[in-house]
C-alpha cells in the first residue's frame, strides 16, 4: 500500500520529476479517472476523505469546494488558484513539492479545477521562489505537449489553462483574499467577507484558492480512493502530511509522514533530537504563528483538533523548536518584527499595534524594560487577538508572543529585573 | 421596523442600516473613523467596537465592529460594556502613537474629529514611548495643504478619490505602518472633487489651501447658509466669514459642504469649494465709481479703455435719482438689463424700476430660446428632473450632448454612483447590504450602462460604456432617431452613418431594458435642434414606460431658470433690445441702460454690444467684479456677493432656494436691488411702480412681492421664516458661542465692542448672541454638536443618518404649469455652413468656463492658456501643427491662439473653450462659424478687431 504519496517521486537529488517519469509511476492516473467522473461526485468524494487544507487553516477541502455555484446560472467563468506563496515563518513545504514534484500539483490543480468547472489557473507563488516556478512552468509546457492541460484536454471537452503569477512579496499574499487582490494588481489587502471567494473571487468570479500541499493530496485520493485516504491517518485526520522541523536539533528538515504522528517521533526520530548540550525548553507546532507548546505537549499526535485543544495550532506543521540557550524574548522578537513589518496596514490594531509590541519587547531584550509593559504586553496581544482585526494575520502574530508570556515569564522578568539580557 | 436592545435601553431602528449608523441615528455617541455614511463600512480602523450579546442569558458578550454588523431583530447591544470601553481606548491609543499632536499649529484644530474621538474614547493618558514614523510632504496644487504625519490611516481619503470620485492620482503607497497617502510624485491633484478631501479626512492631513491664507478656527468664523453661485446645479454651502487684525471688515475665508438630501449631500465640486475667493480678488468692485476725467484717483482702466474713480455713493445715487425723475416725466427712458447670476429679487427690483416693457433678460436669443425650451420640456407631466439620489439610483444614463463634469460637476459625482447600481444588485442578490462598501466593491466590475453622445466629455469616460463624439446636428439627429426607435416609428430619411445606426438600436434596448432610465442634457452646447430631440426621446420613453421619464437638464448660470421665469419665450433678448433701440433712435429721447450684474460681451458679439452702448447715452452697472462691461459704464455701484446677500436661485430643478447672508460686504458694497430703492428713494416724484420699490425695507418684501406677481413663482413666500421669525425671543446667531477676540481684535484702535450690524433681511444675528444650535430651522449653517466640532456632526442635524435635514429639505419646487411638450417635428435643420468655415463648438472646463470662480485667486493658477480643439485630420488640411498659433477669424475679430489636437472633436468643427480668459468674448458667437488659417510668423497670441 502507498504510504508516501506527497513524495514518492522526490529523490535525494535536486531535479525534479519529468513528465516521462511523472507518468511511469501512474502519474495523471488520478486527472484520467476524475475526467470520466461527475464533477460533483468528485467534491464529495474529496469532502469524505477528510482532506483539510494544508494551509494552515485545517477548513475541510471538499466542503469548501461545495460552496462554488453551480448549474445554468452560475457563472461561465470560474478560476481555481494555487496558494504558493509560502512565506510562514519555519516553514518550507511546499517549496520541496513544487522543485520537486511539479506535475503533482498541476495534476491537483486540473482535477480541482474540473470539480468546480474551473477554466483558467493560476499558481501565485513566492518571488523568491525562482527554481520551483521554472520547474512548473517546464512542467505546465510538458503536460500541455501531452495533452494533460490546454484544450479539450484528453479529449473530454474539458480545458484548462494554468498560469504562474511570481508574487512581489508579501506574507499577507498566504491570506487568500489578500493574494486574489494581489493577483488583480490591487494593494495586497484582504478582503471583506461575504462574498467569499468561492461565490465572487479573481475580477468577481468564483475562485477556489487551496495550498500547495492541499492540491498535492488531490491527484491520490482521487486514484485510490476514501478508504486508502483515510487510512493513511494514525489519528481523527485523514492523509499524510509534510511534517519539518527547524531550529538547533540534529537534522532539521521534511518528512512525509501519517497525520497524527506523535511530535516526539517527529523531532527525536526524524529530526534526530536535539543538539548535544542543549535542552527543549518549548516548540511552536505549525510556523511562526501558532503558540507555543511546552516539553509535556511533545507525546501529543500532530492532529489538527488535538494540537488545538492543547492550546495551540497545527498551522503548517512545521516545528520550530526552542532550545534552553537561546532567547525567548529575542525569538518572539525577531517574529514579531516580521509580522510589523508584513502587517498590510489595513486595519489599526494589527498596523499600529504590532510596531509598538515590537518598541516594548525590544526595549525588554535590550534591558530598558519596565516593570509594567508585561501588562502592556498582555494587554496588546488582546487587542489584536481573534475577531477584533479585519484578518488573521495579527491574532497569528499574537499566539507565540501570548503563550511565551505564559511560558516563559520569568525570562522576561529576569530581562527586567537584570536590566540586560541573561542569554547574552 | 426590528427591535433592539442596547445597555437595557430597546429601540425600533432601521433594519437596513449597520448598527454603527443606528445607533447615531438615535444619538449614542460612538467614535469612528473609516466609516462614512455617503461611503460605507471597510472594517479598517476597528474604533467602533460594540459588545452583542447572543441571547439575555449571555452575560460576556463578543466584541463587533458596529459598522460592520447588520441589525438583528431583538439583537442585544451594548455600547458601555467595559470590554467595549476598553478597546476602543486602546484602538484610539494604538491610533495616536504616531500622531504629532501639533493641534495648536494644526488647521484642523477645533474641528478635527480625530480631537473628538480621541476624547470621547478618553484617551488621555500616553504610554507609548517610542519614537514615531515621520513622512515628507508633497506639494499637492493649489487647493490642498498635505500633512501627512498626521495620518491615522483610515484609508478615507483613497476611497473618495479613487473609488467614489474617479480620481486616479491619489494612492495608498507603501504598507505596514508606513503607509503614505500621496501622488506617485508631487503635483496637483486632478480630480475636481478634491476638496472633499479636506472634510472627508478626518484630520489634519489634507485642509483647504486657500483658506490658510486667511486662517481662523472654526468657532472664529460667522456663517450662514448658502447657495453656490458656480453652476446651476443648486448645491447648498456654508461659507465662512470673519474680519481680522488689519482689516475691520469681515472678508470671506471659506466655503464647505452644507447638506443637502436631495442636492449635494456631502461633497461639492472644486470649483464651488474654491471659487469663493472671487469675492476678495482685484477685481472686486468695491467702491462707487463715475467716469470723470480730472482728479483721477484709481484707475480701473487699460490703455483706451474708459477711466473710472472712486465717487460719493450719495452723489452717484442722486444721479440715477435724477435720471429716475426723469423718465417719470417722460424725458429719458431707462431700459434695464437683467441676469441669470443674479437672485431673483435683485432682477425684480430692476424689472419694477424700468418696467416690465423696459426690462431685458441679459441672454442673447439663443440662451433664452434654450433655457425656454429647458422650462417648457420640465413642465410636461411626462418627464421628472430627477434629484441627486434619483441619479444615483437610475440603472442606465444616456448624456446628450452635455459635458456635465465641466458644466454641472455634482452632477457628474452622481453619474459615477449610478454606473454601480449593477454591483449593487449583485449584492442585493447576494444579500450583502450596500453599505458593506468593501464587499459590494469586490463583486463583478461591470458598469451600468452610461452612453454619451456629444462634443466633448470629461471625467466620465472611464465608466461610460460608449462615447460618441459628433457634432450638435449629428447628436440631435441621433436623438431624433432614438425617439423613433424607442416608439416603433421607423423613420424612412434618417441619413445617418452606419456606427450611429448601430448605437441608435443599442442605445434604444438599453433604455427600453432598463427600470430606471436616466437621461440628461442641457443648455450648454446651445443648440435647441438637440433639446427638441431630447424633448422627443423622454416622450417616446415616457409612453413606452407608462411613467415619467427622468430627465436632468443642465443650465449654465445660478439663476438660469430663476431668470427665465420672468420672460415669455424669447421676448426681451439682447437683440432685440439693440434692435428696438436702433429703430426708435429717431425718437431723440436720451436713453439710460442700466445693466444688473451681467458682462454684456459674453452675451453679444463685440459689434453689437458697442452699437448698444453707442444708442444709449448713460450705461449704470451694478455688479461685483470689474467686467470688461464695467469699463464701459459711467457708473458703477458695487453690487454684494451670494455670501454677502439675501436672495433666491433656481436650480436646475426648478428648485427655488433662499440664500443668507454670511456678512456685510465691505466699504460700500450692497445688494444690487438696494442701490435701487435707495435711488428711488430720492425722487421727489413717483408713481405706482416706484412707490412699491420704496416699501421695500426687508429682502422677504421682494420675496412676497415676486410670489404675488408670479404665479409660478409663489412659492417664494414660503423659502424660509422672515425676519420677524425669533426662537424663544431670539434670533439665530451667525457666529459661534466661542466666537472670541470680539474686543482685542481691533484693539489697536479701540477697546470697546462694536454694536453688530442689524440684520434686515434674515432673523440671524450678525453676532455671537441668538440661538445656537436650533435644529429646527435650515437657517442653521454652523454644523456643530456638543463633543462633535467636525462636520461629521451633520446627523445630529438629520432625521437619520444620510436622510433629510430636520426642519425639513430648504427650498421649494417652483410651480410651473404643466404643459404638455409642444410637437417640434421637423426641426432638424440643415446648417447653411459658409463655405472654408469651421463650426465653433464650445467647449467646458471647470476652471476657465464660469465667469465668476475664473477670478479666484486659486482656481486662476489652474486656467489653461487659450487654445483651440482640432482634430488631426483637419489639422492635416489646414497645415498646423500641434501647439502653433492659428488665427480664428471671426464676425468679432481676429483670435490668434494656440491650436491642439483632440481627436474627438467632430470634423468641420473647432473646440473653443467658452469663457476661457482671453476668449471670453467668443461665447457670445457660439456655435457660430469661423475661418482658420495658420497665423504669420512671428506673431503673438492676442485679438484684432
Amino acid at each position: 500500500m502507498l504510504t508516501n504519496p506527497l513524495t514518492k517521486n522526490i529523490t535525494g537529488k535536486n531535479i525534479a520529476a519529468d513528465i516521462a517519469s511523472y507518468l511511469a509511476n501512474d502519474g495523471y492516473a488520478g486527472w484520467r479517472k476524475a475526467l470520466t467522473m461527475e464533477p460533483n461526485n468528485i467534491v464529495t468524494l474529496v469532502k469524505d476523505g477528510g482532506l483539510r487544507g494544508r494551509g494552515g487553516a485545517g477548513f475541510n477541502t471538499g466542503l469548501k469546494w461545495s460552496f462554488v455555484p453551480h448549474g445554468e446560472d452560475a457563472p461561465k467563468q470560474k478560476f481555481i488558484v494555487c496558494n504558493a506563496d509560502e512565506m510562514e515563518p519555519g516553514t518550507f513545504k511546499d517549496r520541496l513539492l513544487m522543485e520537486r514534484d511539479p506535475h503533482l500539483l498541476l495534476e491537483g490543480m486540473a482535477i480541482a479545477a474540473y470539480a468546480i468547472g474551473a477554466s483558467i489557473g493560476y499558481i501565485f507563488i513566492r518571488g523568491e521562489y525562482h527554481l520551483a516556478a521554472e520547474r512548473l512552468e517546464l512542467a505546465i509546457n510538458e503536460a500541455k505537449s501531452q495533452g494533460l492541460l490546454g484544450n479539450n484536454i484528453l479529449d473530454s471537452g474539458f480545458s484548462l489553462d494554468i498560469f504562474i503569477h511570481r508574487s512581489a512579496g508579501n506574507y499577507i499574499c498566504g491570506e487568500e483574499t489578500a493574494l486574489l487582490n494581489a493577483l488583480e494588481g490591487r494593494r495586497a489587502i484582504p478582503r471583506a467577507k461575504p462574498p467569499f471567494p468561492q461565490v465572487s473571487g479573481l475580477w468577481g468570479k468564483p475562485t477556489v484558492v487551496n495550498n500547495v500541499e492541499t492540491f498535492c493530496n488531490i491527484p491520490h485520493l482521487v486514484a485510490l480512493g476514501v478508504d486508502w485516504y483515510r487510512g493513511l491517518g494514525l489519528e481523527q485526520d485523514a492523509g499524510s502530511k509534510i511534517f519539518g522541523v527547524s531550529g538547533k536539533v540534529k537534522n532539521p528538515g521534511t518528512w512525509e509522514l501519517p497525520m497524527g504522528t506523535p511530535i516526539r517521533e517527529i523531532i527525536e526520530q526524524h529530526a534526530g533530537g536535539m543538539r548535544d548540550g542543549l535542552r527543549l525548553k518549548g516548540f511552536l507546532p505549525g510556523g511562526g504563528s501558532t503558540d507555543f507548546l511546552g516539553p509535556d505537549h511533545l507525546d501529543l499526535p500532530m492532529d489538527y483538533d488535538v494540537i488545538g485543544k492543547a492550546g495551540s495550532r497545527m498551522g503548517t506543521g512545521t516545528i520550530i523548536v526552542l532550545d534552553d540557550k537561546t532567547c525567548p524574548v529575542g525569538l518572539v522578537l525577531n517574529l514579531s518584527q516580521f509580522f510589523a513589518r508584513e502587517s498590510c496596514g489595513w486595519c489599526t490594531p494589527c498596523r499600529d499595534g504590532l510596531p509598538w509590541i515590537v518598541k516594548v519587547l525590544q526595549r525588554i531584550e535590550d534591558g530598558e524594560g519596565l516593570p509594567e509593559d508585561l501588562d502592556l504586553l498582555r494587554e496588546q496581544c488582546q487587542r489584536i487577538g481573534p475577531g477584533k482585526t479585519f484578518c488573521a494575520l495579527a491574532p497569528g502574530a499574537a499566539e507565540p508572543l501570548q503563550s511565551a508570556l505564559k511560558l516563559f515569564e520569568q525570562d522576561f522578568i529576569d530581562h527586567i529585573t537584570n536590566r540586560c539580557c541573561p542569554y547574552k | 421596523m426590528p427591535t433592539i436592545t442596547i445597555d437595557g435601553e430597546k429601540y425600533q431602528v432601521d433594519g437596513d442600516q449597520n448598527l454603527l449608523s443606528s445607533c447615531l441615528t438615535l444619538g449614542l455617541n460612538i467614535p469612528y473613523f473609516c466609516w462614512h455614511p455617503e461611503m460605507g463600512s471597510v472594517g479598517a480602523c476597528r474604533q467602533c467596537a460594540m459588545i452583542e450579546y447572543k441571547d439575555s442569558e449571555d452575560q460576556s458578550g463578543r466584541l463587533i465592529m458596529s459598522c460592520m454588523t447588520p441589525i438583528r431583530d431583538g439583537g442585544i447591544y451594548s455600547v458601555n460594556a467595559e470590554m467595549a470601553k476598553e478597546f476602543r481606548g486602546g484602538i484610539i491609543e494604538d491610533l495616536m502613537t504616531n500622531h504629532p499632536h501639533d493641534c495648536p499649529v494644526c488647521e484642523e484644530g477645533g474641528e478635527c474629529h480625530l480631537q473628538d474621538m480621541t476624547e470621547m474614547s478618553g484617551h488621555t493618558m500616553r504610554r507609548y514611548r517610542g519614537s514615531k514614523r515621520t513622512h515628507r510632504n508633497q506639494y499637492l496644487g493649489p487647493f490642498i495643504n498635505h500633512e501627512m504625519n498626521r495620518c491615522i490611516t483610515c484609508y478615507r481619503c483613497v476611497r473618495f478619490y479613487n473609488e467614489y470620485a474617479g480620481g486616479n492620482d491619489l494612492q495608498a503607497l507603501g504598507r505596514n505602518h508606513q503607509i503614505y497617502f500621496g501622488r506617485q510624485e508631487e503635483g496637483r491633484l486632478e480630480n475636481g472633487f478634491s476638496g472633499n478631501l479636506v472634510e472627508v479626512c478626518p484630520t489634519g492631513v489634507f485642509t483647504d489651501k486657500t483658506f490658510s491664507a486667511h486662517f481662523v478656527r472654526k468657532w472664529d468664523l460667522q456663517t450662514a447658509p448658502s447657495i453656490c453661485e458656480h453652476c446651476a446645479v443648486g448645491c447648498n454651502t456654508a461659507p465662512g466669514a470673519r474680519e481680522s487684525s488689519n482689516n475691520l471688515d469681515p472678508i470671506l475665508r471659506r466655503i464647505t459642504n452644507l447638506y443637502h438630501h436631495d442636492i449635494n449631500g456631502y461633497f461639492l465640486c472644486d470649483r464651488g469649494r474654491f471659487g469663493y475667493e472671487y469675492v476678495n480678488s482685484a477685481t472686486r468692485i468695491d467702491k462707487v465709481l463715475s467716469v470723470r476725467d480730472e482728479d483721477l484717483i484709481g484707475s480701473t482702466a487699460d490703455n483706451k479703455d474708459i477711466l473710472h474713480k472712486e465717487i460719493n455713493p450719495q452723489d452717484a445715487v442722486l444721479n440715477l435719482s435724477v435720471q429716475i425723475t426723469a423718465a417719470q416725466r417722460q424725458l429719458r427712458r431707462i431700459i434695464g438689463i437683467g441676469s441669470p447670476r443674479s437672485s431673483l429679487e435683485n432682477n425684480f427690483a430692476l424689472r419694477q424700476l424700468v418696467g416690465a416693457d423696459h426690462f431685458y433678460s441679459g441672454l442673447n436669443y439663443l440662451d433664452q430660446e434654450v433655457l425656454q425650451l429647458v422650462n417648457s420640456l420640465q413642465s410636461d407631466d411626462r418627464i421628472l428632473s430627477p434629484s441627486t439620489p434619483e441619479i444615483e439610483t437610475s440603472d442606465a444614463v444616456l448624456i446628450i450632448g452635455e459635458d456635465i463634469y465641466n458644466t454641472a460637476p455634482r452632477i457628474a459625482l452622481a453619474v459615477r454612483q449610478a454606473a454601480r447600481n449593477r454591483q449593487k444588485q449583485a449584492a442585493q442578490s447576494l444579500k450583502i447590504p450596500l453599505w458593506q462598501d468593501a464587499s459590494v466593491r469586490q463583486l463583478e466590475e461591470e458598469h451600468s450602462p452610461i452612453i454619451f453622445i456629444g462634443t466633448a466629455l470629461s471625467n466620465l469616460d472611464d465608466i461610460a460604456d460608449a462615447t460618441l463624439f459628433e457634432s450638435p446636428q449629428k447628436t440631435a439627429l441621433f436623438t431624433h432617431a432614438l425617439a423613433q426607435e424607442i416608439s416603433g416609428y421607423k423613420a424612412p430619411n434618417l441619413k445617418m452613418p452606419p456606427h450611429l445606426q448601430e448605437m441608435v438600436k443599442r442605445t434604444a434596448a438599453i433604455l427600453l431594458k432598463a427600470g430606471k432610465p436616466l437621461i440628461i442634457s442641457g443648455t450648454s452646447g446651445k443648440h435647441p435642434g438637440t433639446l427638441q430631440a431630447v424633448a422627443e426621446l423622454s416622450r417616446a420613453l415616457s409612453d413606452d414606460k407608462k411613467t415619467p421619464t427622468k430627465l436632468y437638464l443642465a443650465c449654465s448660470e445660478a439663476n438660469s431658470l430663476g431668470l427665465t421665469q420672468l420672460f415669455n419665450g424669447t421676448e426681451g433678448n439682447l437683440q432685440q433690445l439693440v434692435q428696438t433701440l436702433t429703430d426708435q433712435r429717431s425718437a431723440n429721447i436720451p436713453t439710460s441702460l442700466i445693466i444688473l450684474e451681467n458682462d454684456l460681451y459674453r452675451r453679444l458679439d463685440k459689434h453689437s454690444v458697442e452699437k448698444l452702448f453707442s444708442l444709449v447715452d448713460e450705461v449704470i452697472l451694478l455688479d461685483t467684479l470689474l467686467t470688461p462691461t464695467a469699463k464701459r459704464a459711467n457708473c458703477i455701484f458695487p453690487a454684494s456677493a451670494t455670501a454677502e446677500s439675501q436672495g433666491t436661485f433656481v436650480n436646475n430643478n426648478g428648485l427655488a432656494q433662499r440664500f443668507y447672508a454670511v456678512y456685510e460686504g465691505k466699504g460700500f458694497i450692497q445688494e444690487s436691488w438696494r442701490w435701487l430703492v435707495d435711488a428711488v428713494d430720492f425722487c421727489t416724484e413717483t408713481c405706482e411702480n416706484l412707490s412699491v420699490l420704496k416699501e421695500w425695507k426687508h429682502s422677504t418684501d421682494i420675496s412676497d412681492a415676486i410670489a404675488r406677481e408670479f404665479r409660478v413663482l409663489r412659492v417664494l413666500d414660503e423659502l424660509g421664516p422672515d425676519e420677524n421669525f425669533r426662537i424663544d425671543g431670539l434670533r439665530i446667531a451667525r457666529q459661534s458661542s466661542r466666537y472670541s477676540g470680539r474686543t482685542a481684535i481691533h484693539a489697536q484702535e479701540h477697546v470697546s465692542e462694536t454694536p453688530p450690524i442689524n440684520d434686515p433681511d434674515a432673523p440671524m444675528s450678525f453676532s455671537m448672541e441668538g440661538i445656537h444650535n436650533p435644529n429646527k430651522t435650515q437657517l442653521q449653517a454652523n454644523i456643530w454638536s456638543p463633543g462633535w466640532n467636525s462636520n461629521q456632526s451633520i446627523f445630529k442635524f438629520q432625521e437619520q443618518v444620510g436622510g433629510e435635514r430636520k426642519g425639513g429639505p430648504s427650498g421649494k419646487m417652483i410651480e410651473r404649469p404643466r404643459h404638455p411638450i409642444p410637437d417640434w417635428t421637423n426641426t432638424l435643420e440643415k446648417s447653411p455652413q459658409p463655405p472654408n468655415s469651421m463650426q465653433m463648438l464650445p467647449i467646458y472646463r471647470l476652471f476657465g468656463s464660469e465667469e465668476l470662480s475664473n477670478q479666484s485667486m486659486a482656481i486662476s493658477e489652474l486656467i489653461e492658456a487659450p487654445f483651440v480643439l482640432i482634430n488631426p485630420k483637419e489639422m492635416t488640411q489646414h497645415g498646423v501643427n500641434e501647439g502653433e498659433l492659428v488665427d480664428i477669424e471671426t464676425s468679432s475679430g481676429i483670435y490668434r491662439t494656440e491650436i491642439r489636437r483632440c481627436n474627438t472633436t467632430p470634423e468641420g468643427c473647432i473646440g473653443v473653450p467658452y469663457g476661457l480668459p482671453g476668449l471670453e468674448t467668443l461665447a457670445a458667437l457660439m456655435p457660430g462659424y469661423a475661418t482658420l488659417r495658420p497665423a504669420a510668423t512671428h506673431s503673438i497670441a492676442g485679438v484684432e478687431n
